[in-house]
């Protein structure tokens, strides 16, 4: 017992070493707010990896406004109330803006905290449309909303002869909201919904949902939650016989798919955020990435990098760190190319185009479907 | 700050220094000035964290009551502080309520809540008890995810701050002081509570049901009391916590935070008021203070932890003899 005393001691002391020495002053801080433990970590990694990897160029171009930059992360462990702790954080930090914003549910009620400290917050991966109205002009919103997923996969999916479909959800607030919005779409294009169906987190079994939609037998199957499930009902679909479409949401649009669902995700179409795999200007990125981190980019990265590069460049037309300053540039951003594309801003600060594009499985990959 | 001394002579270290009453007062006034004047000195972050572990300190003494006081193990608090949240939630922003008006019936809500549970669960011990609580705690969590009422999986956002007699409460800082005074109004409730009629029942029905319904004390009746009152110490949290974050979703409510929430209850010492809080703010602090080792915080945290448990096996806390 005293041995393991002394070592407890010897733990804390060392802790609170490295705890001291993790601070310095003399750069430019810039946040980081992602998930980096808990279900989503992997994300949450890859895009901090990705802003890294922006900040390392802007570095040696000389850093912004003659100060290196460097980074703080506040880890939301996609958790309301964690992110809350992780933004007052990153507030304390004195930081000059924020990138960064997984999980929609955990990046809303931060929006007021950077909202009261007037802190610029670019939110690179969360999408729910909830986030709008509780905007308080200082958050800007890189990726295309649901509505736009939604928008985009009505008009592919009518494009492609179908009129009847059922949408699938898991119950979150991330799928709720993108089957809701798809089967407004879907109703408003003059089509039927034939119904919208829940599962749960972590079944196994989906012979209820896959024997009635036999029995209706719609024109195409949406499936809006993520991949760990969407490939197991995928699987058991084409299993008992679906003929129809079936498209999945950007949840699922992992190379993971294929693993799980095998030889039934051949012909799926799935609709992605702009993936480094299919923006021909991202190559070098990619590069870059694979050397620094040993493995290929993640679906969020050229997001999460576009955002740290947009940052960056608001802040060098600015000409100082002032807050309003930066802001009133990113909303006078008309059209730059990016990485994933051209940003301009709608006057609620969301991006204003949709970034949507379509793949489509094909031997055991996905492949662009829509040029 | 142990409650009162009986004459029973205290096992460990720091017992006997607060035995004296005159000393306990000293310490109580000192931490008491500590927190009023914390948002002064730290910045905002240290501000936000110690609002959240005073909420845990509400929640904990809450949970403290069922399983600590009577004795019944509760794996779905979660549940209760889910009903306050809620219910300002649902009455503020679906049908309009002032926060206040909203208020009484987050308390109400939670006394139905509680003698739902406790009403059924009367007839169980332990493990059977555990359960059926955490089976009411993923009803509740479950119901709040696929209701249209309560937002579905998005949840409810947009929940106003409410103000108190042209207080404005708005700011990190004024949720703070919310938060405080709902602590303090939670520990003299808890002393209250264990030193009255009703917590001497508990003791005796924690320690041997049968002998205590024998000598004339109603079982029924003071198990749903511990249960209705711990629910109402949640719904009052989570009806601030709402208030607070502006924003709730069903994720708020899962089970790990009926699991962080006992922990902390068991990490200070089950029953021991001073140790229920000291629990409450090791399970907060200690991950926020550990932030800076990124993702191995939770690791080195869990293992603290383990090393706490191991030392010691009844709570931070030191024990008392015959409490």
């Amino acid at each position: 017992m005293q041995t393991l005393k002394l070592l407890t001691a010897a733990g804390l002391i060392g802790l609170a070493a490295m705890g001291s020495g993790a601070i310095a002053q003399e750069t430019m801080q810039i946040g980081v707010q992602v998930p980096t433990t808990g279900s989503e970590a992997t994300y949450g990694q890859d895009m901090i990896n990705a802003v890294q990897i922006a900040v390392d160029e802007i570095n040696a171009e000389g850093g912004l406004l003659g100060q290196q930059v460097s980074l703080v992360t506040g880890d939301t462990a996609c958790d309301p109330q964690q992110s809350v702790n992780a933004a007052s954080r990153l507030v304390s930090a004195n930081v000059v803006g924020v990138v960064g914003g997984y999980c929609s549910g955990a990046t809303l009620p931060t929006l007021q905290i950077y909202g009261d400290a007037n802190i610029p917050f670019i939110i690179a991966a969360a999408n729910s449309t909830q986030l709008i109205p509780e905007n308080p002009g200082n958050a800007f919103m890189i990726n295309s909303t649901g509505a736009d997923q939604a928008a985009k996969a009505v008009e592919f999916l009518s494009a492609q002869g179908a009129a009847t479909l059922t949408i699938v959800n898991q119950g979150d607030a991330y799928s709720q909201d993108l089957a809701t919005l798809a089967s407004e779409d879907w109703t408003a294009a003059g089509n039927e919904v034939v119904s919208i169906e829940t599962v749960n987190k972590g079944e196994q079994d989906y012979s209820a949902i896959v024997t009635k939609i036999r029995s209706t037998n719609p024109d195409a199957v949406f499936w809006t939650a993520y991949y760990a499930d969407g490939g197991l009902l995928i699987r058991q679909l084409r299993q008992s016989g679906y003929q129809g479409i079936i498209a999945v949401g950007d949840g699922s649009n992992s190379p993971q798919l294929f693993d799980i669902a095998g030889q039934a995700a051949e012909g799926v179409f799935a609709f992605s955020n702009p993936t480094a795999d299919f923006l021909p200007q991202a190559a070098s990125f990619t590069e870059t990435y694979q050397e620094d981190y040993g493995n290929a980019p993640g679906p969020y990265a050229p997001l999460a990098y576009d955002g740290m590069k947009l940052l960056g460049w608001a802040i060098a037309e600015a000409g100082s760190t002032d807050a309003d300053a930066i802001i009133e540039v990113l909303r006078s951003a008309d059209g730059q190319e990016w990485l994933a594309g051209p940003i301009s801003f709608t006057d609620v600060n969301t991006l204003a185009r949709s970034n949507f594009i379509v793949l489509k499985g094909e031997g055991g990959a996905w492949t662009r479907a829509d040029e | 700050m142990t409650s009162n001394s009986n004459g029973a002579v205290p096992t460990h270290g720091l017992g006997p220094f607060l035995q004296d009453a005159r000393l306990r007062w000293v310490v109580a006034i000192a931490i008491l000035a500590f927190l009023v004047v914390a948002p002064m000195i730290f910045g905002s972050y240290i501000t936000v964290i110690l609002t959240n572990a005073l909420l845990y300190v509400v929640l904990c003494l809450g949970l403290n009551i069922v399983v600590g006081y009577a004795g019944l193990l509760d794996l779905g608090y979660a549940a209760f502080f889910a009903v306050g949240a809620y219910t300002i939630g649902v009455l503020t922003i679906q049908f309009g309520f002032n926060f206040w008006v909203a208020f009484p019936f987050a308390v109400l809500a939670a006394v139905l809540a509680g003698v739902i549970i406790g009403g059924p669960t009367l007839r169980l011990r332990s493990d059977y008890l555990a359960i059926v609580t955490l089976g009411f705690g993923e009803i509740v969590r479950f119901s709040a995810r696929n209701l249209e009422i309560t937002g579905r999986a998005s949840g409810i956002s947009g929940i106003q701050d409410p103000s108190l007699f042209g207080w404005q409460i708005r700011t990190q800082t004024d949720y703070y002081y919310v938060f405080v005074v709902l602590a303090i109004i939670a520990v003299i409730a808890s002393f209250r509570l264990a030193n009255s009629r009703l917590g001497r029942a508990w003791l005796y029905v924690r320690h041997d049901e049968d002998a205590a319904e024998a000598m004339g004390i109603n079982r029924v009746q003071v198990k749903l009391a511990a249960y209705v009152i711990g629910a109402i110490f949640g719904a009052v949290g989570g009806a601030f916590f709402a208030a607070n974050l502006g924003a709730i979703s069903p994720e708020s409510f899962s089970f790990e935070q009926s699991v962080l929430v006992l922990m902390a209850v068991i990490l200070g010492g089950m029953g021991k008021i001073p140790g229920v809080i000291l629990g409450a703010f090791i399970i907060i602090l200690g991950p926020e203070l550990l932030r800076d080792l990124g993702e191995f915080r939770l690791l080195v945290f869990a293992v603290g932890l383990l090393l706490i448990m191991l030392f010691r096996p009844s709570g931070i806390w030191p024990g008392r003899r015959g409490a």
